[in-house]
């Protein structure tokens, strides 16, 4: 059987573009995959409507079209294929905020160590954004902007009211045709997967075009149930598991990426057990699981005033346009770490608010068309610390589709959490009330969102997983590389520094293969 | 219901949604003189959970809370059907729609407006308040998802090509 240089397991943003990079670099990549190869350009609804189906619910796939079927069997792309592609830098305060605000642990890595692969991920894929100048979200290598829409300026101007400013969301979404692919031609839900690629796909964008080196095999339907480690401690492969037939399969590899996204690649980590390491691989340390850190979002739904009865327009495409920057850093507050928001990212296939407007007959029907326009959810997402009650663990009780144990999440919040989700849903309806505007709703529970933590980065081998460069303490020739590495959160969505941390191994990984270490 | 959203669903109530009954007195004693069916079963599909009487009873309620107005109403937008169909896959709303019907058969719809006022506050208590907020939460869903609601009475624009977006200039 064929030994390759390395076996990535998972191909979404992580293990993606890291199959790209090292094949790119000449090293023989095997992608594996638990999911389908999916059509991007015809097999997602994109276009669908409500109307189409009888339970008003839009299905992710076409009729008779596989793919983001179960969370161990997404497909090739995996959750890149429909994230809404928000892409940040982090900051030297994201990295550091241990040191800064107390709690929670510093990253062994600042801005300056990421920072080139961040430039390296924006010239490749395209990220559009505004220069907004901010020493908290660096500025990097950017198309223009996606323009503001009606809702945007009105909360822009109430935030003003309050001393705050609102930027341009900056996206992995191109907004000027490049990389022979199109611009975005806002024809609506980028979340129901985009079928032009002019949003980033690590299948489309990274990995088909890395076919060509020769070096890329892609190994899709293969649910990787164990990573296999030798008598010599040196992992030699992974088992799977075949989506369809069910039958055993094995891929060897001189070393081992784990890349399927935070729970998922913590879950395949506990399920690893063996002589060398019984509660799971690489966790001498038993610090596997611990520290999940999933950002928090709150939200806030309300009518804007000045969009009442306006006339509408075709505003839905792209989704978000703006973005509110975490603030609190800079004033006085009773809690570590912040929050920053995203808004307006619903579509308008969805009404779902109608039915709380009170009243019936034709003045509930004008008045539902009223507030038709003037509709915003405001989404602040908070950063969470680490505290020992929120982990992730194997639930042996609930058997998956393939007889795997599920990937559980306890999540448990703390005083700090507590208070910055107090404070972010205050905040927000604060903003949307200056900006004029009657709350229909404000969310009572936090509500988790981008999974983050549980095989930590770390320089100390008894507190943390995978060192500086994302090999682990235990094993010399395995790797982690996705949301789980992350010691702390930060507020902003992670995807961007998933990549740029992933083009970083790539280096490392190539760099050691032509020493011969591999 | 928690006093946050009740005050905030108050505040939209003042802008206009109040529960105004659609029809003048007269005209709503006339339909109640008919049986139930009549006028109605001609435009509804077979049901396929409820029997035809009470699908029929039902698809009327429907057409009290979003009538046809300039744009057509629940009954032309297939809501009745939407109703029936997500109750027969569904217990609970199974045992509300027995309850509401039940009430249905023995009050005047005319009393609907107040039922809706009253469940508007956040009463929650009586079966057939219970099932009105069911009632009223389908008939929305289905209606405003139906291509007349969304399309036509809403204007829903989207799902089409722009070659670059425009920026918002009059805020």
């Amino acid at each position: 059987m064929k030994t390759y240089d390395v076996v990535i397991v998972g191909s979404g943003a992580a293990g993606g573009t890291l199959a790209a990079h090292l094949a790119r670099a000449g090293v023989a990549v095997a992608v594996v995959e638990g999911g389908p190869k999916i059509n991007t350009r015809s097999d997602f609804n994109t276009h669908a409507m409500p109307w189409e189906f009888a339970n008003r619910q839009i299905p992710r796939m076409k009729p008779g079209k596989e793919g983001m079927g179960s969370e161990r069997a997404r497909g090739l792309g995996g959750k890149s294929l429909t994230w809404n592609a928000v892409a940040w830098r982090q900051s030297h305060r994201d990295f550091k905020g241990k040191s800064i605000d107390g709690g929670g642990e510093d990253w062994p890595i600042d801005y300056p160590d990421l920072a080139p692969y961040y430039d390296i991920i924006e010239r490749e894929v395209g990220v559009c954004g505004n220069y907004d100048g901010l020493p908290d979200l660096p500025d990097g290598v950017f198309l223009p902007p996606v323009p503001y829409k009606c809702s945007d300026k009105l909360i822009d101007k109430g935030a003003r009211k309050l001393g705050l400013k609102t930027i341009h969301v900056r996206k992995a979404t191109l907004s000027r045709a490049k990389f022979g692919r199109p611009a975005c031609h806002f024809c609506g839900n980028c979340m129901a997967g985009c079928d032009v690629v002019a949003k980033y796909n690590s299948y489309d964008v990274h990995m088909v075009p890395a076919l060509k080196t020769g070096k890329l095999e892609m190994i899709p339907n293969a649910v990787v149930r164990e990573v296999v480690v030798n008598g010599d401690n040196k992992v030699t492969g992974v088992k799977y598991i075949n989506r369809e037939t069910k039958a055993e399969g094995e891929v060897h590899g001189k070393a081992v990426v784990i890349s399927c996204a935070c729970a998922q690649s913590v879950a395949l980590m506990q399920m690893s057990k063996s002589r060398l390491y019984p509660n799971g691989i690489a966790n001498s340390s038993g610090h596997l699981g611990k520290h999940f850190i999933p950002h928090f979002t709150g939200g806030v739904e309300a009518f804007l005033h000045g969009l009442k009865g306006a006339p509408l327009k075709d505003d839905e495409g792209f989704l978000d346009h703006a973005y509110l920057p975490s603030f609190m850093h800079e004033r006085k507050r009773d809690y570590a770490r912040s929050f920053g928001a995203q808004f307006g990212y619903q579509n308008r296939r969805g009404v779902g608010w109608a039915r709380e407007i009170p009243g019936m007959g034709a003045g509930y029907k004008q008045a539902v068309k009223a507030n038709y326009p003037a509709f915003v959810i405001f989404s602040p997402y908070g950063e969470m610390i680490p505290n020992p009650k929120s982990y992730l663990d194997l639930d042996e009780a609930k058997k998956d589709e393939f007889g795997l144990p599920s990937a559980r999440r306890q999540v448990s919040w703390s005083d700090n959490d507590k208070k910055i989700f107090a404070d972010m849903q205050n905040w927000s309806t604060e903003i949307l009330k200056a900006a004029g505007a009657d709350i229909l709703q404000v969310y009572k529970e936090p509500r988790t969102n981008h999974e983050l933590g549980g095989a930590r980065m770390g320089s100390d081998p008894k507190t943390s997983i995978v060192n500086a460069n994302c090999q682990t303490h235990d094993i010399k020739n395995l790797f982690v590389v996705d949301g789980s590495v992350f010691p702390s959160a930060s507020e902003k969505n992670p995807t961007h520094t998933i990549m740029a941390l992933a083009a970083r191994l790539a280096v490392h990984i190539a760099d050691r293969g032509k020493k011969g270490e591999l | 219901m928690s006093d946050q959203r009740r005050t905030s669903l108050k505040i939209i109530g003042t802008i206009g949604a109040t529960c105004a009954f659609p029809f003048a007195a007269d005209e709503l004693y006339a339909q109640q003189e008919h049986t139930h069916t009549e006028g109605v079963t001609a435009q509804l599909p077979e049901p396929k959970y409820f029997s035809k009487e009470d699908f029929a009873l039902l698809a009327k309620v429907a057409e009290l809370i979003i009538p046809t107005t300039d744009t057509p109403g629940a009954i032309a937008a297939g809501v009745p059907a939407y109703i029936d169909f997500v109750v027969s896959r569904s217990a609970p709303q199974k045992k509300l729609f027995k309850d509401g019907l039940a009430w249905l058969k023995k009050n005047d719809l005319a009393q609907l407006t107040e039922l809706c006022a009253a469940v508007d506050k956040g009463a929650s208590k009586t079966p057939e308040q219970k099932w009105f907020k069911a009632m009223k939460s389908l008939t929305a869903d289905g209606y405003w998802t139906s291509k007349i609601g969304m399309a036509q009475t809403l204007g829903y624009k989207g799902a089409s090509i722009l070659a670059e977006f425009p920026e918002c200039r009059e805020h």
